[in-house]
């Protein structure tokens, strides 16, 4: 890998520009007179999330630099992630700008700026090259999106899940950062090229602290994944954060901790005792456990909600497969799925978003007759809803069998079992939504209001569900022609 | 004073911390206990830069970035708990249990 040290601004514009403008926004919301309507600043987050992800597509094709003394790298992978965690941080913006202002607080210039700190914290977490620049990345990240699940501060329900969401979330960072602490003190460096190579010099002699600080590590990521058996939290911080962070934390977080987990595997990576018997058995159990315990529990959902959060819990559980079972479509089958998976749950929710607000109602009645109400909501609602649950000629059906199809060449048998059943037990939860909106009557007959923001990301991600789904040589032409170069 | 001695204590200070999260009903005691947690990382980590296989400075250095980042998840945490103590009017963190499904 090429070595720069002077810094080369072009390579870190993107970061660059969110946290300028994240600075800027911060400022101006101070200067403002508050008669000035803070949807200004949402826009102009908007217009700098965009900047930063047509800058990363210049990028591609990048030869793989290292920057800042090594602690930051760029490579095909790192632009791969970057351009996940901005995409669904666009699609959020524009749902968070069709919202009624009222939901949020008075003056909600902040909720903005924390959700482009929070990108920003992402990432320079995904092109770290160094436990500490990891570490500050990954907590960025989390900290500003603790005060974005409590931004409604005046409703109980809202700080309930913020108050979860933190201890929770800071105990995990506790685990991650005692088992970092344990491969530093193995290597006593803490850039992660350097660590993987002690690691394979010190197995045999100290096994137990390479696996006391991988189990520590699991333990972190299982909380910020939001996979089984560390999945508790999720229910509760969905039902009570605001509609589009629940579908951030959904889809950018969860892509963030693959991310971390993509980094970890690439540290232990090197040892032959332990990977095969106890590292990745431990990460398919994960897999089994999240499938079964999200998929069963979501059946008995009346909140769509929380609903969503024990299905975000399952499709955990499949996209942990590929990493759990490493085998040849290992990265093309998880971009493929993370990808699609964004759109198909940022779309679930912005629908979710809109009838809830009109109802004032959580339950999954709300969705009673939504076809005779507003036609095009429902049919959206069921594209998003039969990708989920992986029918064919919707991405999501693609994704599933990239994932089963990579997971056959392993001859891990049990865990695509697993797979299909559970996924067999999703449909009558995703079907009973679909149920409600095709062939129960409607209560009223008022049309569902929608905005132009929400608009356009309903139809965006309605298209690309369809599209990935027709035609995913896209997604997986791209992501080959970066990395197998 | 070896090694051991110091992992041991950063041992026994982490899962105390881990039982008072756990355990404590007092809202503030379960911040007190993650910092708990998040100092016993602090000291594995100068530990190790002193008497580690590879003594040198960056576990030190690391130990000031997770200081710094420690003292902001504890101011944040505890603005939560001062909203969610306006409107519920307890600090008991087991009657924050308003969502069940």
């Amino acid at each position: 890998m090429q070595q720069v040290t002077e810094i080369d601004w072009d390579i870190l514009a993107p970061e660059l520009i969110i946290m300028i403008a994240c600075a800027l926004l911060v400022i101006l919301d101070l200067v403002l007179p508050s008669m000035i309507s803070r949807r200004w600043i949402g826009l102009f987050s908007l217009v700098a999330v965009v900047t930063a992800g047509v800058w990363i597509v210049t990028q591609f094709g990048h030869s793989p630099v290292a920057l800042l003394e090594n602690t930051y790298r760029l490579t095909p992978v790192t632009l791969i992630w970057k351009l996940i965690l901005l995409s669904g941080t666009f699609l959020v913006l524009l749902i968070s700008l069709g919202e009624d202002q009222e939901e949020f607080a008075p003056n909600s210039g902040e909720y903005y700026y924390l959700l482009l700190a929070a990108v920003l914290g992402g990432m320079f977490m995904v092109s770290s090259a160094d436990l500490i620049t990891l570490y500050v990345g990954l907590e960025l990240f989390s900290l500003s999106s603790y005060v974005l699940v409590g931004i409604r501060k005046r409703r109980g329900d809202s700080n309930e899940a913020a108050w979860k969401y933190v201890v929770l979330g800071g105990m995990s960072s506790a685990f991650i950062l005692y088992g970092m602490s344990f491969l530093y003190g193995l290597s006593g460096s803490t850039n992660l090229a350097n660590i993987q190579q002690y690691i394979v010099k010190a197995q045999g002699t100290y096994d137990w602290i390479i696996y006391l600080s991988f189990f520590l590590m699991i333990v972190g990521f299982g909380f910020k994944l939001a996979s089984a058996p560390f999945h508790t939290w999720v229910p509760d911080v969905y039902q009570g954060a605001a509609t589009p962070i629940t579908s951030f934390l959904s889809v950018v977080s969860k892509s963030l901790a693959f991310a971390l987990l993509f980094i970890m595997i690439g540290v232990f990576d090197g040892i032959d005792e332990g990977w095969e018997s106890i590292f990745l058995p431990t990460l398919m159990i994960m897999a089994a456990l999240s499938m079964i315990i999200g998929n069963t529990a979501a059946l008995r959902q009346k909140n769509m909600k929380r609903l969503m959060a024990y299905s975000s819990i399952a499709q955990a559980g499949y996209i942990l497969i590929p990493i759990a079972t490493l085998n040849k479509l290992y990265f093309p089958s998880t971009f493929f799925y993370l990808f699609v998976y964004l759109f198909m749950t940022i779309g679930a929710f912005a629908v979710i978003m809109l009838v809830m607000r009109q109802e004032k109602n959580e339950d999954m009645k709300a969705f009673a007759g939504l076809h005779q109400r507003s036609p095009w909501l429902a049919l959206a609602m069921t594209i998003f809803l039969i990708s989920l649950a992986g029918i064919p000629l919707t991405a999501g059906f693609f994704g599933k069998m990239l994932i089963i199809m990579g997971a056959l060449g392993m001859e891990h048998l049990w865990l695509i079992v697993i797979m299909v059943i559970t996924t067999i037990v999703s449909y009558y939860y995703y079907f009973s939504i679909i149920r409600q909106m095709y062939f129960r009557k409607a209560n009223t007959t008022r049309r569902i209001r929608t905005s132009w923001p929400i608009g356009i990301a309903i139809s965006m991600s309605a298209i690309a569900t369809i599209g990935f789904g027709v035609f995913p040589e896209w997604i997986l032409n791209l992501v080959e022609s970066l990395l197998f170069k | 004073m070896n090694l051991t001695s110091y992992l041991a204590l950063a041992a026994i200070l982490f899962c105390i911390g881990l039982y008072g999260v756990i355990t404590k009903r007092n809202a503030v005691m379960v911040l007190f206990s993650i910092e708990l947690m998040l100092n016993a990382v602090n000291i594995n980590l100068v530990a190790f830069a002193k008497y580690g296989m590879v003594p040198n400075i960056s576990g030190q250095v690391f130990t000031l970035f997770t200081i710094a980042i420690a003292a902001a998840e504890a101011a944040v945490g505890i603005a939560i708990l001062l909203a969610l103590y306006r409107n519920k009017g307890t600090a008991e963190a087991d009657k924050y249990n308003s969502m069940k499904g």
